[in-house]
């Protein structure tokens, strides 16, 4: 007995030695950045490195938003997220859902299709893209980059893949019980891939919230810009001005933090509580 | 025996369920990327008129160094990132699984370098691994190193750097799907495993695995299309360089289609790489087919 | 569950009802009998010379008016022909801002050719000091230039005073240029000061080659350039510059070296004056005094003689307004122009005495003779001449560039490198 308690102790000392060590290597360029956004441009890049200023210099994160429209970045950026995250989800576990339980036509090659597609570099199709969405009037709106986001192969992807390891006899079940296709997808499956449904939110928020390249082809005009043009912007111009780069960079930072925050609980009620035993 | 017209409205249905993901997603990707493959066999600048060039934009790859170099990149790249990636974000997902005070905190700070824009935290990476006067350099120093690597400035290890900043970036990301993954494993598994006197190894190893192989296929897919892709982490690290040490193949695409606006060309590219893709996933399938 | 997409819902009607306004057109209405014009540009905010030249134009012509658009200055070239692609009549008049791109444009036709224009609006090229000659392709021209800029070397003054040395002169060979660094490095750790330093842009080492006039860059054989990178890897090699390698992973930019009194020359365009003098008034600088000296040349080739960067105004061929378009190209490439811009401290395509005198005059110029005189240039030749497969030799310098300069290749290798690999592009 007194042996095992040892053990189970020494496991548990290297489990958070090894964890202690990712999480410092995870952190401490963030460290880095949040101290560099308190600093003097000149003072950014000495060594050795000056963790905490001496003299932290918190105007940075006052002139941010004067230099250029953060405030409009971040609203657009917030806009364009929460917008395209729904429809994703929504659209994504609809389709997911036929994909992984129901037998039609073409399913396959269909599917194929969706997977193929995420193989393809977006570089490789954003000229036609482009092109097209100008010529339906899409350009300089935020329809452009809703329409771009919020349908990826990869959401579809992503929910069948979880949708497949829900038993087949649970759908069976309801349908014997009489219920329709869609009562099944919004009552049974729906709830039981709450971690999923979590998961593809903060991959689908991060991803639009982070996007650069679609944002700096689409919106050129200044009041539908997104926070990253808006650092593209300032890592432009003040390119000398790190201090200011990096204070940007944390209140960019700041609402995906906040998003994963307030979601990952949702990961830790896996699949097995929230139905399967039940 | 279900009639056809049963049988026809329970189709309908089906197609009820894929269509508002499938019209945005056949209109807004799918035209485009067919459009994108028919330039693979065509002559077009994005402006002037389109002309035929049948298989020459291939042909050309043959004895292009630019695309030569750029297809070797990527395959190493992707055979060094791949397993690197899975193997740390399964330890990592399988640490923070257990029942450990503050492994919310530890799961949030995994998942930093994901969430975090690539512009800041390249740039940041950048100063951390600077060959002159970089921390990690000056540590290496101090416990008496002589000759210290170079790098993203040195030939051999700018990929070497490019793989350790892919793998710290996106760990956090798959480790998510794999803690989602862990999750799903009916707990009784392990209670039975426990009453069987195994080890953790052994739990690990014969319930957890397994249990995941449908998780890690698709980690695995994802993963190796993500890393194929690869374009902005070098772009903001290396720019392709020393020389071409870290040119993969979507940095020459966009080489190919906004330098020289050989569209043709850069999608004769894509097309290879597509192919690889399509081959590399075909053999996973088959893979975890037999496993299953 | 229920509960959690019942308040995702309803939090997304707030965002989505809270933000809808920022979608809505709120493009201007424009009155009865008035042009807008949409010029494509970069870095508004950085740029001083934007809002004068649209102001001054506005008040001549009040029926016209302009509209920026910022498509930021990292990816110009390629959003700008994005852009364009497909036949966009949006955007009136380009900026064209190097000149791969500039052959693009035309190659795509995308650029009105402006020849006919020229002729009957009596727009005098003679002016420009030869610098249309180098963007016309087959005689025609699709743009003119409104900026000249040209390399210079900057100094130190304070860093010379203190170490006791007389400043650079304005007529340095190379051997001279190279003697006078190595002279000038001294100390070591937050002392240290380095004699030069060279940005990580090819331009900064690689062309100091075609100086003399007798080799193009997109010629083919590059062995020319070996006594260049020669002197520069010593210098790197002897501590007298700063590590390419280090400058490069770190994006060092070179103001910031500048500023901070850590160098004492420094090579870089003429674009570089108008920052200074602004951060050095800002007090964002550890830098006071300072002066410019003319370009180091090859021994037997005139002082003065230096290289060239050219940013042309153009007109979209898809414009639906190319007159009115070609007018305001006009005043800003012409003399109203040319002086507006010499005011904010930059360089005009238009180079007389007077122009100089203007920036000379600018409050934060260095006042001694010697830094008004560098401004006086002999030759320049482009960075990058026209040529069909510019793109593409680029991408190729570049690379073979950053090989040698980071040691990864030796300077005989990277040679043979480029012209093999250059020929291959040229015999295409």
């Amino acid at each position: 007995m007194q042996v095992q308690s040892i053990q189970t102790k020494t496991i548990t000392t290297i489990l958070y030695i090894l964890l202690i060590l990712c999480a410092l290597a995870m952190l401490l360029p963030f460290v880095w950045m949040v101290s560099a956004s308190l600093k003097l441009d000149k003072d950014v890049f000495t060594f050795p490195i000056e963790w905490i200023p001496s003299n932290p210099r918190w105007e940075n994160y006052l002139e941010i938003w004067t230099t250029i429209p953060l405030g409009t970045f971040i609203k657009n950026t917030a806009k364009l997220t929460v917008i395209v995250t729904l429809l994703q989800l929504l659209t994504s576990s609809f389709a997911a859902y036929a994909f992984a339980k129901l037998e039609f036509k073409g399913r396959d090659l269909l599917f194929l299709g969706y997977v193929a597609t995420i193989a393809m570099p977006w570089q490789v199709y954003m000229v036609p893209q482009f092109i097209m969405m100008r010529s339906f009037g899409l350009n300089n709106t935020h329809l452009s980059i809703i329409f771009l986001q919020a349908f990826s192969a990869f959401g579809v992807f992503l929910m069948k893949q979880f949708y497949m390891s829900v038993p087949d006899e649970l759908c069976e079940a309801a349908r014997i019980d009489g219920m329709s296709e869609y009562r099944i997808w919004a009552q049974i499956m729906l709830p039981l891939s709450k971690p999923a449904l979590s998961t593809l939110t903060i991959f689908t928020f991060v991803n639009t919230w982070n996007d650069f390249l679609g944002p700096l082809l689409y919106l050129t005009r200044m009041e539908l810009k997104t926070v990253q043009i808006g650092l593209r912007m300032f890592i432009s111009q003040y390119s000398s001005e790190y201090g200011l780069i990096m204070a940007a960079s944390v209140v960019a930072l700041i609402p995906v933090v906040i998003v994963f925050l307030s979601l990952q609980k949702f990961f830790v009620q896996g699949v097995a509580t929230a139905g399967l035993k039940g | 025996m279900p009639s056809k017209q049963a049988h026809i409205r329970k189709q309908l249905v089906a197609y009820s369920f894929i269509a508002p993901n499938f019209i945005g997603f056949a209109v807004f990707t799918l035209v485009p990327i067919v459009f994108a493959v028919a330039l693979a066999f065509l002559y077009w600048d994005g402006s002037n008129p389109i002309e035929w060039a049948g298989l020459a934009n291939f042909r050309d790859l043959l004895d292009d160094d630019q695309f030569k170099a750029a297809l070797k990149n990527t395959i190493v790249y992707t055979a060094g990132t791949v397993p690197l990636t899975l193997i740390s974000s399964l330890f990592l997902a399988v640490l923070l699984n257990q029942g450990i005070k503050g492994r919310n905190f530890f799961r949030t700070v995994s998942f930093f370098p994901y969430v975090a824009s690539l512009v800041a935290v390249a740039a940041v990476w950048n100063m951390i691994f600077n060959p002159s006067k970089g921390p990690v350099n000056m540590l290496l120093y101090t416990l008496g190193f002589e000759n210290v690597p170079g790098w993203a400035a040195d030939k051999d290890w700018a990929m070497i750097t490019i793989i350790l900043f892919s793998v710290w970036k996106y760990m956090g990301y798959y480790m998510i799907i794999y803690l989602a993954g862990l999750q799903g494993i009916n707990p009784e598994l392990y209670e039975a495993a426990n009453l069987d006197g195994t080890n953790a190894w052994q739990r690990f190893r014969y319930v957890t695995v397994p249990q995941l192989s449908a998780t890690t296929f698709f980690v695995m897919v994802m993963l190796t299309i993500q890393c194929f892709k690869v374009y902005d982490i070098v772009y903001m690290v290396t720019q392709g360089g020393p020389g071409t040490a870290t040119l993969v193949l979507v940095y020459d695409i966009y080489n190919k289609a906004f330098i020289s606006w050989n569209l043709g060309s850069a999608s004769a590219v894509a097309m290879v790489l597509f192919a690889l893709v399509l081959i590399v996933t075909l053999i996973q399938f088959r893979g975890n087919r037999k496993l299953q | 569950m229920k509960k959690v997409l019942t308040i995702v819902l309803v939090l997304s009607l707030v965002f989505t009802s809270v933000f809808a306004a920022g979608t809505k057109e709120t493009a201007a209405q424009a009155s009865a009998g008035e042009t807008t014009l949409k010029w494509a540009l970069w870095d508004i905010a950085s740029t001083t010379y934007y809002e004068p030249l649209i102001k001054a134009y506005e008040a001549k012509n009040p029926n016209v008016k302009i509209e920026m658009l910022d498509l930021g200055s990292a990816d110009f070239m390629t959003m700008l022909q994005t852009q364009l692609s497909g036949g966009d009549s949006s955007i009136d008049v380009v900026t064209i801002k190097d000149i791969p791109g500039y052959n693009n444009l035309v190659k795509r036709n995308l650029l009105l050719n402006l020849n006919d224009k020229i002729k009957s609006e009596g727009v005098d090229l003679s002016l420009y000091g030869g610098t249309t000659d180098q963007i016309s392709v087959d005689s025609k021209l699709y743009g003119i230039p409104f900026r000249s800029d040209f390399w210079i070397v900057y100094y130190n003054k304070d860093v010379f005073d203190k170490a006791g040395v007389a400043y650079p002169d304005n007529d340095m060979t190379f051997a001279e240029y190279d003697a006078l660094a190595r002279k000038m490095t001294s100390g070591v750790g937050a002392n240290k000061v380095y004699g030069a330093h060279y940005h990580t842009w090819r331009s900064a080492v690689q062309l100091f080659g075609i100086l003399d006039g007798k080799n193009t860059i997109v010629g083919g054989t590059y062995d020319f350039l070996k006594p260049y990178y020669q002197m520069v890897l010593n210098q790197q090699k002897d501590g007298v510059v700063q590590d390419y390698a280090t400058l490069k992973t770190s994006s060092t930019h070179y103001s910031g070296v500048f500023y901070n009194n850590s160098v004492a020359m420094m090579n870089m365009g003429s674009w570089f004056i108008a920052t200074l003098i602004d951060q050095i008034d800002q007090g964002k600088t550890e830098v006071k005094n300072w002066g410019l000296a003319k370009y180091p040349h090859a021994e037997g080739i005139p002082a003065g003689t230096t290289l060239g960067t050219i940013t042309s105004l153009g007109v979209s061929n898809a414009s639906k307004k190319q007159d009115a378009a070609f007018d305001f190209v006009k005043f800003v490439t012409g003399p109203e122009g040319a002086e507006i811009i010499a005011k904010t401290g930059t360089i005009p395509a238009i180079k007389n005495a007077q122009v100089v005198e203007i920036i000379a005059a600018k409050p934060g110029f260095p006042t001694d003779q010697a830094s008004r005189d560098a401004l006086q240039v002999a030759k320049t030749y482009l960075e990058m001449p026209l040529h069909e497969r510019a793109g593409e030799i680029e991408v190729v310098l570049n690379q073979v560039h950053d090989e040698i300069m980071t040691n990864n290749i030796s300077v005989d290798a990277g040679i043979v490198k480029m012209n093999d690999q250059i020929q291959k592009i040229l015999a295409k």
